[in-house]
């Protein structure tokens, strides 16, 4: 993540403050450390509770792990791949859509703390 | 007050309006305050015999032989007093508008205009209580021949080319067919009179029914049934008032009046059921509802598009004699209040949009909607009802139909009901949608009517109350449907 | 009988009284009064069918009011007040008044006991809800107006023709459970199926949903579509095909979900996702599968609201809810990025948040039943949502690269409206009993075990671990500034070519026709008026001389007929 300081922290609300602490690569690495340690917690404890069983297939250890994995890496793969068929500018549809139109200004309240 | 003298009644107080125009031709005030109170009169008359309505006692009156069993009579029955009605209640409120719009957009020849319309009311009465074929015809013609004057109105040669064509293919297929009709029938009957159940059955048979049927379907041109249609949209050049008053209701509604009359008094719901001498019409009818929203779509001329959404609502009527069923006879006769109730909403709001505009395209509308909201709401109900949203009339009228049509076991017709109000919805809406939440491309509407107090550019008062009075009608047709559905219950229940 | 009026009404009542209110706050908070009173109300009705009304010589019931409909009934008040106060800072009074009458509809469609109250609601749900979008006032916002409120009538006259055929064929308008077999119960079905945006059927979900307003887009997520799954529920519970069509619909809108850049459409994709397994759980129609059904759909209003609610904010304050344009916004949107995380929990159902006792339910039950790629298909969706919606969302908007935005944090109103949806998100994961006893059947069925609370987990956070693979080695697809092809491809692109092709030549061909017969007609006419008539002015009677001639057409008919009588 790139910091920009552009902005005075005292400028930010007070949980926002305690937030810039993700702001340092070091804190995200170890978020993304603690989780690859809970994740082998969590298929090591498949050998130790006992399962409800109604399919053969949840016999297999960490057959939720396993399925949660490779199936959602599938799923955006096959999506990225989806890409090359379907993706489109976004004025492909215009006028006749809203995606390429600005939000109409009146209707919103931008408040910007650059200024 | 007898019934018979307010059935003479009814026919009077048109004409004598007619005449007092001419004479108080110099006094607008006076002259329009007469008519009003005329139309008052009459619809009030008419509301007299439709409390006194006995549907078992025989009140025709005779008013004219012509020769032995050709008369020219008057009588009551269900559907006659329901047009009627419709007819009368409406040219109240379409005199209103009318006055406010010949006044506001500076027209001339006040008295003719407003002379043809109380000689065009008093035919529409005559249609309505004709006891027989041959009356009706005669007033079929009168009707044709005291609205050209009003077609023609602006006496531009566009007017008169409009005018020429709407009297040719009226005149043309009154004569070329519904004539030969008329005296085939007489010929093979012996009678002309309108009989519960039919006069035909058992005096004609085979191919020849289905022959009759085409002759009197393309000779009621006023029905606007496909390819004899092109006079609507050419009517329009007519001022606006017109259009509203003949052209959404009296006009037309003689035509699919007639419509509905031949198929449940001439021939009979059951004679047409059983030979099936109907088919055919309900697929021309059907062609007619599609392609008539189709070229609607692609019209940019406000009225023009009304003149077919008229063209394509009017098949519905025409459908469902054709589908010679109780129910969708029933659901012609109310689709004939409602329709009128809606479209006649629509022509007085165009009207309302070209007093305060000048605008006649749709494509010149956009943003209109915050200027003139009252104007564009009524339109917006009015278009839901001849789309057929709940909780506004036309939604009962389509689901009769609907009915009608499971029972006849014409799917096909279902599916074209349904595609119907899809395109309904696709060339309605967009007039309000663009009106309302899109931004002129040029700066504020250019209002004839703007106060420098209000943000509003309605039309004058005159003209917008009327459409708001009708708009909430139609509200109001959704909830009482069920009194005239039961009122016109006979028409179809004693033959069963 | 007038004490139980029915609940609709109020809301009619209500949008008629706006009129009188000013402007500000204190309409504001008659629009929260007016839902209030509907909950307050419908949590004391009896059951029964309390109001019958005779209209066109029909016996309309009103108010069926059992457990069915006022579990639906009181998440629609809830729903209306959350939005309304989400809406709080909002002055546009088309969108007030189309809330009222919108959610009034939605409410009285599932009191609706026989088919045409509910055709009549239904469409009223179809046009108010068309004014959320319109509200936007951009030619796109209209154009995509139009399409929905189309493809909106078209569910309502497929209704309408179906109730027509239903009722000739059985003789009954009651609305009960139907099944699939005549022409009319299709229809039915059909026009049940494009308001629950199944397969094929279900564009006009994504196409129209974020068009809509900054507000406009949380209201419309509640009511249609739910609307839809308690009629499927009530008309077609057990319904085999449900099982497949529910199964595709978890299954298909992910794979958009992950390519898609505008985050609020991504939600969309979900909202259709997560319907399917509403739609299995009816299919399978076994009294757990269909309690899990309606709790998904009762705890799914309040999360989606909840998700689509920080999105919303989002848009609010930086003009864009667009992935390619966010990021970094969790430093000066904190709260907004917490709600939004919660509502991702809840949708992913994690345990102690309200979609996991809620979806579990389903779940299980696909597995009991014995549908075993059924179940594949829905555990593979589990994992899927919690990509787009659990993670994507936030991770998009609150972090990913930092878009250099620094947007103030939402409203007051956008953060207690939030606050409250988050609020019960939790508590209903948490204890889900006064949830449970509110459904249709008895419950019994504990959610937190064990077995289900580490299955999950191991589901849920290596679907997590295989997307931060993908983030950090870049392979995951990168946010960027264009749509994606989707069904309505065909009716935004292919039959407007073709329709337009045809009708140009049908009116080319319709004119050269006419043109030739008026000529004709004309000709004629014009002939008449040299011979028999002067050219006067135009009021003058009809000239004579035509009169001559027809009396002459008149006697030719007459002796043409008699020739063909006697011949």
């Amino acid at each position: 993540m790139s910091k920009k300081d552009d902005i005075d922290p005292e400028n930010l609300p007070w949980l926002g403050r305690k937030l810039l602490w993700l702001d340092k690569k070091k804190n995200v690495d170890r978020i993304v450390y603690s989780l690859y340690a809970i994740c082998a917690a969590l298929f090591a404890a498949d050998f130790f509770i006992t399962k409800y069983i109604t399919l053969w297939v949840e016999r297999i250890p960490g057959f939720y792990a396993l399925y949660g994995f490779f199936l959602s890496a599938g799923l955006v793969l096959c999506a990225k791949a989806m890409r090359v068929f379907l993706m489109r500018p976004e004025d492909y549809y215009a006028p006749y859509d809203v995606e390429s139109e600005e939000f109409p200004e009146d209707q919103l309240e931008r408040i910007d703390h650059n200024g | 007050m007898s019934v018979q003298t307010a059935l003479i009644l009814t026919l009077v107080i048109p004409f004598v309006a007619a005449i007092l125009n001419m004479v108080l031709r110099n006094h607008d005030n006076m002259r329009d305050g007469m008519t009003f109170l005329a139309s008052v009169l009459l619809f009030g008359t008419v509301v007299f015999l439709v409390s006194n309505y006995n549907n078992n006692a025989n009140q025709a009156i005779m008013l004219l032989s012509v020769m032995p069993g050709l008369t020219i009579s008057l009588n009551l029955e269900p559907l006659g007093l329901l047009f009627a009605m419709i007819a009368s209640g409406l040219w109240i409120i379409t005199h209103i508008f009318g006055v406010g719009y010949m006044r506001g957009n500076n027209e001339e020849h006040h008295t003719r205009f407003f002379t043809s319309f109380c000689v065009a009311i008093f035919a529409t009465m005559g249609i309505a209580f004709s006891a027989n074929m041959f009356t009706l015809f005669i007033f079929y013609e009168l009707l044709t021949v005291s609205t050209y004057p009003l077609v023609a109105h602006k006496q531009t040669p566009e007017a008169k080319l409009g005018a020429r064509t709407y009297m040719g293919i009226l005149m043309g297929t009154s004569i070329g067919f519904l004539l030969v009709a008329v005296v085939w029938t007489w010929q093979v009957a012996g009678t002309l009179d309108f009989v519960q159940g039919g006069i035909l059955d058992g005096k004609i048979a085979g191919a020849m029914v289905p022959i009759l049927l085409a002759l009197y379907v393309f000779g009621i041109g006023k029905a606007a049934i496909m390819p004899f249609h092109r006079w609507l949209p050419a009517a329009m050049v007519a001022p606006t008032p017109v259009s509203a008053l003949l052209h959404a209701v009296a006009v037309v509604k003689a035509g699919v009046f007639t419509m509905l009359k031949v198929g449940i008094y001439i021939f009979g719901i059951d004679f047409l059921s059983q030979t099936g001498a109907s088919e055919w019409l309900v697929w021309l009818a059907s062609a007619s509802i599609l392609i008539a929203s189709l070229i609607a779509m692609t019209k940019d001329n406000l009225k023009a598009r009304l003149a077919y959404s008229t063209v394509s609502q009017l098949s519905y009527i025409t459908l469902g004699m054709a589908l010679a069923t109780s129910m969708g006879a029933l659901g012609g006769g109310m689709q004939i209040a409602m329709h009128a109730m809606g479209k006649i909403t629509l022509f007085m709001c165009a009207g309302a949009i070209y007093v305060a505009t000048h605008k006649t395209k749709i494509s010149e509308m956009t943003g209109l909607g915050r200027a003139m909201p009252f104007t564009f709401i009524a339109f917006l109900i009015g278009s839901l009802s001849i789309i057929g949203i709940p909780p506004l009339g036309g939604s009962w009228s389509k689901w009769l139909l609907m009915v009608g049509a499971a029972d006849a076991n014409q799917k096909f017709a279902i599916a074209v009901l349904m595609i119907s109000s899809l395109l309904n919805v696709a060339y309605m809406l967009p007039i309000v949608g663009r009106g309302f939440f899109l931004k002129a491309p040029v700066a504020a509407p250019v209002g004839a009517a703007v106060s420098p107090t209000s943000r509003f550019a309605e039309a004058p008062l005159l003209c917008v109350l009327p459409p708001v009075l009708t708009a909430i009608g139609t509200i109001l047709l959704f909830f009482y449907a069920g009194q005239i559905e039961a009122f016109l219950l006979p028409i179809v229940s004693a033959q069963q | 009988m007038a004490e139980n009026f029915p609940v609709a009404f109020l809301f009619f009542a209500g949008a008629a009284l706006l009129f009188a209110i000013p402007k500000g706050n204190s309409r504001a908070i008659f629009l929260l009064a007016v839902p209030v009173a509907a909950g307050l109300y419908i949590w004391s009705l009896p059951e029964g069918d309390l109001w019958t009304a005779r209209v066109f010589n029909l016996d309309l019931e009103l108010m069926r009011v059992d457990r069915l409909s006022r579990i639906f009934a009181l998440i629609f008040a809830l729903a209306a007040f959350l939005g309304n106060l989400y809406a709080w800072h909002v002055r546009d009074r088309v969108q007030q008044v189309a809330t009222l009458l919108y959610s009034g509809s939605a409410i009285g469609a599932v009191f609706a006991g026989d088919l045409i109250t509910l055709f009549i609601y239904w469409e009223g749900t179809a046009i108010a809800s068309v004014f959320l979008i319109w509200a936007r006032r951009t030619e796109g916002a209209y154009h995509t107006g139009m399409r929905y409120l189309i493809i909106q009538v078209g569910s309502g006259v497929l209704l309408l023709a179906g109730a027509a055929l239903y009722w000739r064929e059985t003789g009954s308008l009651a609305f009960e459970a139907m099944t699939l077999g005549s022409l009319g119960t299709w229809l039915i079905f059909l026009a049940f199926g494009i308001k629950s945006a199944f397969p094929l059927l279900h564009n006009w979900l994504q196409d129209s949903y974020p068009a809509a307003t900054v507000t406009g887009t949380v209201i419309l997520s509640t009511f249609t579509t739910k609307l839809a799954i308690y009629a499927l529920a009530r008309g077609f519970a057990g319904t085999e095909i449900l099982i497949y069509i529910g199964a595709v619909m978890t299954v298909f809108p992910i794979f958009y979900a992950v390519i898609e850049n505008d985050l609020r459409r991504v939600l969309v994709y979900s909202l259709n996702n997560q319907l399917g397994f509403m739609v299995v759980g009816i299919g399978i129609g076994s009294e757990l599968a269909l309690n899990g059904a309606v709790a998904h759909a009762f705890v799914h209003i309040l999360y989606k609201g909840l998700l689509l609610m920080s999105m919303g904010a989002v848009l609010y304050r930086t003009g864009t809810a667009k992935g390619s344009e966010l990021g970094g916004l969790y430093k000066t949107m904190p709260l907004t990025m917490i709600f939004c995380v919660i509502g991702a929990a809840s949708i992913s159902s994690f345990p102690l948040f309200s979609g996991f006792v809620a979806k579990s339910m389903v779940l299980s039950d696909t597995a009991k039943e014995g549908y075993y790629i059924i179940w594949a298909a829905l555990l593979f969706a589990s994992a899927g949502v919690f990509h787009h919606s659990g993670i994507k969302i936030p991770f998009f908007a609150f972090f990913a690269h930092d878009s250099g935005k620094r947007p103030k944090e939402a409203p007051w109103n956008m953060l207690l409206a939030m606050g409250i949806g988050a609020f019960l998100s939790i508590a209903i994961g948490v204890y889900p009993a006064p949830l449970y006893a509110l459904l249709p059947y008895e419950v019994d069925y504990s959610p937190y075990s064990i077995s289900k609370v580490v299955t999950t987990l191991q589901l849920l956070l290596f679907a997590a671990l295989a997307f931060t693979v993908l983030v950090r080695t870049g392979i995951y697809p990168p946010e960027l500034r264009s749509i994606n092809l989707d069904s309505d491809w065909s009716y935004r692109m292919l039959f407007p070519r073709v329709i337009g092709a045809v009708s140009r030549a049908i009116g080319k061909i319709w004119t050269a026709m006419t043109g030739f017969a008026l000529r004709r007609v004309n000709g004629i006419i014009a002939g008449l008026y040299r011979t028999h008539g002067p050219e006067g002015p135009l009021a003058r009677v009809w000239p004579t001389g035509s009169m001559v001639l027809w009396i002459a057409i008149l006697l030719a008919a007459t002796l043409l007929i008699s020739f063909i009588d006697l011949a």
